[in-house]
């Protein structure tokens, strides 16, 4: 685990009047993370491209509310669970791979470099999907939230709103449970 | 003997050559966070959604400045 983000220096610093080429180099730094909590967040390749769109167009109508007291990827992070959870909640049924996602998958595989590390990363990400889709919200979230080297425990439980023990705690059953889900999907 | 030595040490090969194959598919993914790592640097956003939020920003004014920092930084 890192240093926490708001103690190293943000390639972008916090400021109210922005140029294109600043706000194009927080999506270059920041969208692969945000759209990959999103898309293994609500499930749905599309929803996630929406999603992840809403984000940083949001952060960048609230430049100015930005203060520099954490950092810029957790300040994204906080818009984005707070989207997909919103998202979510309009819904009334969770949403499974229907044939239209598998058409985005292969799309997205196509563009890869080995034809058997395609098929292989194909199927590692749909059984991850399956395996965190039968996980709880929180368990889901957690593990997302983690597995990004970037943020601190600490920094995790700021946008969970818990402690970083309590991070700790959940975490190691959140890993059994997906460990067991994800052994289900062989 | 020495067939028998041969085969012997042919089957190790195949043994070891075996184990470090399962060893190394267990060793690449050895957490679950490891395992959602590589799934990320797997999954990149789609390529029309930088050109769809460019387009998008350029639709909504800039934010002003607030308030407390015309005030502090004239």
């Amino acid at each position: 685990m890192n240093e926490p983000l708001a103690d190293r220096e943000c390639p972008v610093q916090p400021q109210s009047d922005w140029t294109p080429e600043e706000f194009a180099n927080l999506y270059a730094e920041h969208s692969r993370a945000i759209f990959y909590l999103a898309l293994r967040f609500l499930g749905d390749p599309q929803k996630a491209e929406d999603a992840t769109h809403d984000v940083f167009l949001k952060a960048f109508r609230k430049m100015d509310q930005f203060r520099g007291e954490a950092s810029w990827r957790t300040w994204l992070y906080r818009i984005a669970i707070n989207h997909c959870r919103n998202l979510q909640q309009s819904w009334n049924e969770r949403h499974m791979f229907s044939n239209a996602d598998e058409a985005i998958w292969e799309n997205a595989v196509a563009q890869s470099d080995s034809p058997l590390r395609v098929l292989e990363t194909k199927e590692l990400g749909e059984r991850i999907q399956k395996a965190l889709d039968a996980l709880p919200d929180e368990y889901r979230l957690l593990l997302l939230l983690i597995a990004d080297e970037q943020l601190s425990y600490e920094e995790v439980g700021t946008l969970t709103e818990q402690s970083a023990d309590a991070v700790r705690g959940k975490l190691h059953r959140a890993r059994k449970a997906f460990a067991a889900t994800f052994k289900k999907t062989e | 003997m020495k067939q028998q030595n041969k085969f012997n040490s042919e089957q190790q090969q195949e043994l070891a050559a075996q184990q470090h194959t399962t060893q190394n598919t267990a060793q690449e993914f050895a957490t679950v966070e490891d395992l959602l790592r590589f799934d990320a640097t797997q999954t990149s956003p789609p390529a029309s959604l930088a050109p769809r939020l460019q387009q998008s920003s350029a639709d909504i004014p800039r934010p002003n400045r607030p308030w407390w920092q015309k005030l502090f930084q004239r």
